[in-house]
């Protein structure tokens, strides 16, 4: 069954009016007959619908601060946040020298009453002198939960101050929890700090190698990084960091000198991309390794962005051996696959970035969407100047850069930028809904309610989403992939991730589970008989 | 006997312990149509429900009250009173737990009174609105789990004419074992309320259709009977007065408290049994003392390898005390002993069983794993039993993790782990004395080698003989 507004209508009016005013605001039915489809994003989840959203917190250490691997991520406040925050992500991360590997570590300050009620500084000075003394490491971040901003601690000037004392580059993040209205508010907040106390430190002025780049917004989930960058440096590029999946405080301090930056999650990292562009005159070219297709597409086009006729012909050659590598080994998955329908509700990213992927096995996404995504997102960055700020997002401040007045330098004229604009996405990203089909849906920041009511509506046949969601919809009798953690697999990136996708997705559909359900006794009876006349 | 009353640093590094609303929810899911709404940031409910779900691989929906920066300066009564209507219009539950977070705290929001004052608002009456406060620097999970039976039962038992039945009031172990302890006081034909009971809820059957609240949990009815019983069975020697559920029954209602260990291991099971014989005079079937033989019998075969085992134990206090005591009965002797929350009472019940100890235990309190770590090596452990995020113990020192309690994530079934009666002690010893064993066969060509070919004196984790292999 097909989607219409009348049948959306009667699912939300199980709510009370104002919540159904407000969550019709969050739903999409595409419909390109429409010049343009406006969704509400970014704004507060309404109390007590059971969102997916984290917070602040989550976003800022979690997500964009926690996968560098060579630096150690005080988290200052009550243990809880420290334990929930400790390598729930997955992002992965080796490193050559084993003694500058501290991700498998969690940090706490580990707030008692007593540091609530008379303060925490203390103990974080303390804190963060142990953590040098212990690990020796090239930085210390300093992570904010709720109550720290609240009873006032100072955990700026406590990082500048331990900076000076130990000599190495302690910062500190205000991310409580309560800021923003998700996780998203944490990644700005992350981002700034990156750029302003991280990016640019290194004394580099000049590439180290030929085609030079960066890739952010890749997180190394189940590995991901490490197989695009394995492609990458095939063809011939010289990797100067990943942010921040498997990526490194000493990398990240020469980011600067890169020709192009790579942009794969849009909404986690698009602050550092576009301050990159302001400060030293590199365009980032949003890319999509989720997928052979996107991948393929986002090789093209970085090859299109140098335009050197031997970096072409390297990227068709590799692209040309990966193809006929991966390619006998996905059709067979093709055929479990064909013809069925997904839901992809992942992230501020994810939720885009996989629906090629099922294209290509040959299933359709009818419903799709993000949890903490913005506007952009949805509708693409040309609605970035409609978007009105509110109190919420004013709350996370605007970093504004200028010009370096050494390291500015334009990567290409201004007239090749405007031509090769109009051919691939460079420092820009059309968002989710131009990629969908007419009369599939986008919802921001789905609930539990309405998963429930459009799994029942569309009985998809496979639901991508989180763990926390996962179970609900597999209690329906619907197989569930996390498209967060991958359920401890992957990598699902670049070629050799599209064969474990497709393995793992054609994996869901054929478990022999799905054939038990039904008792026998419930269809058919096991045995037949008949009772003879005058025995009974 | 080494006491390590805390750590002298000032750093927690890798946690042995979450924060107190955390175990502040646990007991809610073990009450029919129960839900919880957790006021405070989003990132609270979202953090737990993604540990708990990973646990149990359940569904578990617990709201939040979404508090933002506006909420922090103007209060977050709008808030919570918004996500309550929310709630109750979704869920339709029949009692609903408020908790706290560091944030509700910290602002010092009287959630006392805005669930009263809802109530009034919105013509509920006395619908069961149950405030925990649980700040996240208040505690760990323990205690949170502990405060918030006793805020149920405290909200919900009535003054009752005095009945037979008795109260078994559990802590956090596994569905499986809670479902162990019910056959077992079935078998003794008791009549009993089980607070809380989250063995259906959290491990719920497949079934269609699916339903938001899963059936099961300990009924409203049974628990406003409560203060009525004969006697309370409380699992909870390490719970603290102030905390204790039975204490408050007990001081408010009169009703007996036999405050004992989990029945874990032959000794604790058998005091339970005790006890149950005492309160409900009934007889001690003859299948029970069948599995009670069947668990003498797997002790006594298994004492050849488990003699050689030397435990590091760590985890949630109640469980640390069961576990240790369960090591103490079958030679696998503890050589540390550690409880990330503060847990005095243990401490002084943990020195009481290792006076029998014929070495030394080192007991950490109020710890970290990175203490637990140091201590282990120093100490030659070579089996850890707890929850999996004692799995750096394996990684980095090689030593082989029994996974049991709460949370277990790196490994499915949590949900189904029995440890718990004869039959589950049994089960409980066979995953030791086997997780020995393996480490035994993976590491005896080497050590045989070093021991006859090197002259090297043998690696004393894998010294331990095959079964009479010809070398």
């Amino acid at each position: 069954m097909s989607l219409n507004e009348k049948n959306l209508n009667a699912m939300l009016d199980q709510y009370p009016a104002k919540v159904k005013r407000n969550r019709k605001k969050h739903i999409v039915i595409k419909d390109s007959s429409l010049a343009m489809q406006e969704i509400e994003a970014n704004t507060r989840t309404i109390p007590g619908i059971i969102t997916n959203r984290g917070c602040a917190f989550a976003g800022c250490k979690g997500v964009v601060l926690g996968p560098l691997k060579d630096v150690v991520h005080v988290v200052h406040g009550p243990i809880g946040c420290a334990y929930y925050s400790w390598l729930t992500r997955r992002n992965k991360a080796k490193s050559d020298d084993p003694e500058k590997n501290f991700l498998t570590y969690c940090v706490s300050t580990d707030m008692q009453e007593s540091d609530i009620v008379f303060g925490g500084e203390k103990k974080l000075v303390r804190t963060i002198d142990e953590v040098v003394e212990i690990f020796k490491p090239s930085a210390i971040t300093v992570s904010a939960t709720c109550p720290v901003g609240l009873i006032g601690d100072d955990i700026q000037s406590v990082a500048r101050e331990a900076g000076k004392r130990h000599g190495i580059n302690v910062m500190a993040f205000s991310c409580e929890g309560y800021k923003g209205v998700s996780q998203s508010a944490g990644h700005h907040i992350a981002n700034n700090g990156l750029m302003e106390w991280v990016i640019g430190q290194g004394d580099l002025e000049e590439p180290p190698g030929k085609y030079a780049i960066n890739i952010l917004g890749e997180y190394n989930i189940g590995g991901d990084g490490w197989e695009v960058e394995r492609v990458l440096k095939d063809i011939g590029y010289t990797i100067l960091t990943v942010m921040t999946g498997n990526g490194s405080y000493e990398e990240l301090k020469n980011a600067h000198v890169s020709q192009l930056n790579l942009v794969q999650c849009h909404r986690s990292i698009n602050y550092i991309a576009e301050m990159l562009e302001k400060k030293y005159g590199t365009p980032w070219l949003k890319v999509n390794f989720i997928g052979i297709r996107s991948t393929i597409e986002s090789l093209r086009n970085m090859a299109l962005y140098f335009g050197d006729p031997d970096l072409l012909a390297r990227t068709e050659e590799v692209i040309a051996r990966e193809l006929a590598r991966v390619e006998p080994v996905i059709e067979q998955y093709k055929k479990i696959c064909f013809g069925k329908t997904a839901f992809s509700f992942v992230g501020g990213s994810r939720g885009h970035h996989y629906q090629g992927l099922y294209e290509e096995l040959g299933i359709e996404t009818v419903l799709a969407g993000y949890e903490f995504a913005h506007r952009d997102d949805y509708e693409g960055r040309e609605v970035i100047p409609q978007i009105k700020t509110d109190a919420d997002s004013k709350n996370i401040p605007e970093l504004h850069v200028t010009p370096d007045e050494k390291r500015y330098r334009l990567k290409i004229s201004e007239k090749r930028m405007a031509e090769l604009q109009e051919r691939i996405p460079l420092s820009n990203y059309k968002g989710i809904i131009t990629d969908m089909k007419d009369g599939s849906i986008i919802v921001d920041d789905l609930n539990h309610f309405e998963t429930e009511e459009f799994i029942k509506l569309l009985k998809p046949d496979i639901f991508s989403s989180g763990i926390k969601d996962k179970y609900v919809v597999q209690k329906m009798g619907i197989p569930s992939k996390q498209l967060h953690n991958y359920d401890y697999s992957g990598p699902y990136a670049g070629f050799n991730g599209a064969v474990n996708f497709a393995r793992d997705i054609s994996m869901c559909f054929a478990s022999p589970t799905w054939n038990f359900i039904d008792p026998p006794w419930r269809n058919t009876p096991l045995l037949e008989g008949t009772i003879e006349e005058g025995e009974a | 006997m080494k006491t390590n009353a805390s750590n002298y640093r000032n750093v927690n590094e890798n946690p042995c312990n979450m924060c107190m609303p955390m175990g502040g929810i646990l007991p809610f899911k073990g009450i029919e149509n129960s839900m919880v709404i957790i006021h405070g940031s989003q990132g609270c409910s979202t953090y737990m429900r993604r540990h708990i779900a990973e646990h149990f691989n359940e569904p578990i929906d617990i709201a939040s009250s979404s508090l933002n920066e506006k909420g922090t300066i103007y209060g977050g009564e709008k808030n919570l009173k918004q996500g309550l209507d929310n709630l109750i219009r979704a869920y339709n539950p029949r009692i609903i737990g408020v908790l706290t977070t560091c944030l509700s705290e910290t602002i010092g929001e009287d959630i006392d009174w805005i669930a009263s004052d809802y109530l009034k608002e919105r013509g509920m009456g006395d619908f069961p609105l149950i405030t925990v406060p649980t700040p996240g620097y208040g505690g760990s999970h323990s205690e949170g789990y502990w405060l918030a039976v006793k805020k149920i039962i405290e909200k919900m038992g009535q003054k009752t004419p005095g009945h037979s039945g008795i109260n078994v009031i559990v802590p956090n172990i596994s569905p499986a074992d809670i479902r162990e302890i019910k056959r077992i006081l079935n078998l003794m034909q008791v009549r009993f309320t089980l607070c809380p009971d989250f063995s259906d809820t959290l491990d719920r059957p497949f079934s269609r259709p699916y339903k938001k609240v899963p059936d099961g949990g300990t009924t409203l009815a049974e628990i406003s009977e409560m203060p009525g019983a004969a006697a309370t069975i409380q699992l909870g020697v390490t719970a603290d007065d102030c905390i204790s559920p039975g204490k408050y029954l007990e001081t408010e209602f009169g009703v007996p408290l036999y405050n004992i260990p989990i029945p874990m291991g032959i000794g604790s099971t058998d005091l339970f049994i005790e006890v149950l014989k005492i309160i409900a005079g009934s007889a001690i079937p003859e299948s029970l003392e069948q599995e009670r033989g069947r668990l003498l019998d797997c002790m006594i075969d298994s004492h050849k390898y488990n003699f050689q085992g030397k435990s590091v134990i760590y985890g949630d206090p109640e469980q640390v005390y069961a576990v240790a005591k369960t090591c103490m009965e079958n030679g696998v002797f503890p050589v540390v002993a550690a409880s990330g929350s503060k847990a005095p009472r243990l401490m002084g019940l943990l020195k009481d069983i290792f006076k029998d100890h014929p070495g030394e235990c080192t007991i950490l309190n109020g710890t970290d794993f990175s203490t637990i770590r140091q201590e282990s090596a120093r100490m030659g452990a070579n089996i850890a039993i707890g929850h999996s995020d004692g799995r750096y113990l394996t990684e980095r020192e090689g030593i082989p993790l029994v996974r049991l309690g709460f949370p277990i994530h790196d490994r499915v079934g949590g949900q189904r782990l029995l440890s718990v009666g004869y039959t589950g002690t049994a089960m409980f010893l066979d995953r030791i004395t086997n997780t020995l064993l393996e480490k035994k066969y993976k590491n005896y060509r080497s050590s045989v080698y070093q021991k006859f070919y090197q002259g090297a004196e043998p690696d004393s984790q894998c010294c331990m003989e095959g079964k009479g292999e010809a070398i």
